[in-house]
């Protein structure tokens, strides 16, 4: 069999069943031997859009997200995609063709050295040199990209080696690192488990990436611990959880953030204290001890000193911790702070209020319907205002914060899951950044929802100009839109624009009742902002709820 | 701070790239380098220098898959891959 031959068998053993890409010269011979094999192939419109459809994939479901691109401007097309699954640990087999070995550094047409690119985005990457190897590598790729702390590996595969004869040679993995909890830590652990009074758990996407919900739910339900998530982590903690207090960090309900600052142990769970979280950090759950369960040792002590560490899989180390229940006194100020700082669906204008339309978007549709939110005022307010029931169902560019990350998700999520209900929530701005998708919608009669919440403005910046820049609104203005919905019509997707609050509850319905792609594009007032906000520098208690003139 | 480290990597051009980048990138600069290929290892002496605590370079280094080993020649401190 030639190399492209043995790439797509080997995808197929790893019950690969979904890819997404682009062809190319470099990677038509991976092309030629797709053709007709089991394998089914996604073409998407833009290489960055086959990498987040395949994180989409791979995030709602946990099997390995797979994409396509051939050489140069291909290879660079998908270097965003690839950071995002690196800044969110996500398992993506990233594959691009290569000029000819013998072409490597002559300056080939479409030759750019993308092992050099990979360095900073992967975890791991090869250029395939020799043919005899390609088999090994690409154990090892899908190997590395899926064991311990998982994240992107790329495989460059020169066109002359695709088209060499190989022969399929077994690998075994080299017995896995598997990091082995230190007694003695867990011992600290659970003595500092004992003495706290004011407890909390601080949940992130390692839950997600462990898929140890159970473990962590074993955990709150047993202790009673008030849990704040990050945006990674939202749907971990069941929504039924009674001291469920949602996001933390910059954009974090007010009792989460109240909760973190005043306890006086924080139990990290698979998160990494990222600035967005903890605001100042260095009055950051100033008070706290903490205790930091995570795989990557690397991620302990990084930002901040711990007093005991549990570094393994989420699985092997949650049930190590006692649980000591929650004091009645904590439990019920807690409650207090819920009710003080819940959540108001009350505005008073005439126009559409994002929050409720999120609100009202989230107790309509299924329970296990799946969000891909894009970037910026829209994706925050779906992490405050929408309830999930796992972290597989709640997508959302973390740690890179990509715009555009949204329509593509979607897609590869409806693949994965053709049965269920799949919403990107975008901006006006976000949602241009991959518009060309709705090809790829189209192209395979995808169902996928599209709800556009249109300000008219590049939100988030915006937002951040009026409080911090003296209003001057610099390259934030959109008022030059296109039609959203002739746009999408032109892809034969049908949908509605909405103005007024009143049309809300309808128009959420019929979107969520619609049978195939449907989109609905929400006027809101520009004006509005995202709060609570901490303000850059700003300790998380220093919560600012409107703009003061 | 100085420090010196001792890295086994595995004897392939790349990895050398790999893991200076990562000394560049987490805050290190690299004071003096010395490298030599033997058998299917590269081993490298370097020299870094930071204000960061050390262990946030030496944790980063163990972590790369072709990094056999990191060894903190000054305290004798080892991350065993």
């Amino acid at each position: 069999m030639t190399g492209a031959e043995l790439l797509i068998e080997l995808l197929a053993k790893h019950g690969v069943k979904d890819v997404f890409g682009y062809p190319g010269g470099a990677i038509m011979p991976i092309y030629d031997a797709l053709y007709g094999a089991p394998v089914k192939h996604y073409l998407t419109r833009h290489e960055q859009a086959a990498g987040f459809s395949a994180i989409g994939y791979t995030r709602s479901t946990g099997k390995l997200g797979v994409c396509f691109a051939t050489s140069g401007p291909g290879a660079t097309n998908l270097v965003t995609s690839i950071a995002d699954a690196m800044m969110d640990s996500i398992p993506l087999l990233a594959i691009t063709g290569q000029v000819p070995t013998a072409a490597i550094g002559s300056d080939a047409f479409q030759e750019v050295d993308v092992l050099g690119i990979s360095l900073a985005i992967t975890k791991h990457s090869y250029l395939v040199e020799r043919a005899e190897d390609l088999a090994e590598i690409l154990q090892e790729a899908i190997h590395v990209a899926t064991s311990g702390r998982p994240g992107p590996v790329l495989v460059d595969i020169p066109k002359d080696i695709q088209l060499a004869q190989v022969n399929f040679k077994p690998w075994l993995a080299a017995e896995d690192y598997q990091p082995t909890v230190d007694l003695n830590e867990v011992a600290k652990a659970n003595t500092l488990l004992k003495e706290a009074k004011m407890p909390v758990a601080y949940v992130g996407g390692g839950v997600h990436a462990a898929d140890a919900q159970d473990k962590l739910m074993a955990f709150l339900n047993e202790t009673q611990m008030p849990a704040v998530s990050t945006l990674k982590a939202l749907g971990s903690v069941l929504p039924d959880y009674e001291y469920d207090l949602g996001m933390l960090g910059m954009h974090g309900g007010q009792a989460a953030n109240l909760a973190v600052q005043e306890c006086d142990l924080l139990v990290c769970i698979g998160a990494r204290f990222d600035d967005r979280v903890t605001g100042n950090l260095s009055k950051f759950a100033s008070n706290a001890k903490i205790i930091h369960l995570d795989i990557d040792a690397a991620e302990v002590g990084k930002r901040k000193p711990v007093e005991a560490s549990l570094i393994a899989d989420l699985h092997d180390s949650l049930p190590l911790l006692d649980h000591p229940q929650t004091g009645e006194s904590w439990l019920t100020h807690i409650k207090a702070m819920m009710v003080k700082h819940a959540w108001r669906y009350d505005y008073p204008g005439e126009k559409v209020f994002a929050p409720y339309l999120l609100n009202k978007l989230s107790q309509t549709m299924p329970s296990n319907g799946v969000v891909c939110c894009d970037v910026g005022q829209h994706q925050m307010w779906v992490a405050q205002h929408m309830k999930f029931n796992s972290p597989r169902n709640h997508l959302s560019s973390g740690g890179a914060g990509t715009m555009g990350f949204g329509l593509p998700a979607a897609i590869g999520v409806q693949v994965a899951r053709p049965d269920d209900f799949v919403i990107t929530v975008s901006g006006d701005g976000s949602i241009m950044m991959n518009i060309q998708e709705l090809a790829t919608i189209r192209r395979n009669n995808l169902p996928v929802k599209i709800l556009v919440i249109d300000n008219q403005r590049l939100g988030m910046v915006r937002q951040w100009q009026q409080m911090f820049f003296e209003e001057r609104y610099s390259e934030t203005i959109l008022s030059d839109n296109p039609d959203f919905v002739a746009l999408a019509a032109v892809f034969g997707i049908k949908g509605q624009t909405i103005t007024k609050a009143s049309e809300v509850d309808d128009a959420v319905q019929a979107l969520v009742d619609s049978k195939g792609p449907y989109i609905l594009h929400a006027c809101i007032d520009e004006q509005e902002n995202v709060w609570p906000l901490v303000p850059p520098g700003a300790a998380n208690d220093q919560m600012v709820t409107e703009v003061k003139k | 701070m100085k420090h010196q480290l001792k890295v086994e990597v595995k004897n392939q051009s790349v990895a050398v790239e790999r893991f200076l980048r990562v000394v560049r990138h987490r805050g290190f600069s690299l004071l003096q380098l010395q490298l030599e290929a033997i058998d299917d290892k590269y081993f490298v002496n370097m020299t870094v220098d930071s204000d960061r605590p050390i262990h946030l370079l030496t944790l980063q280094l163990a972590k790369l898959i072709d990094v056999h080993q990191v060894e903190l020649a000054e305290q004798a401190h080892q991350q065993a891959i």
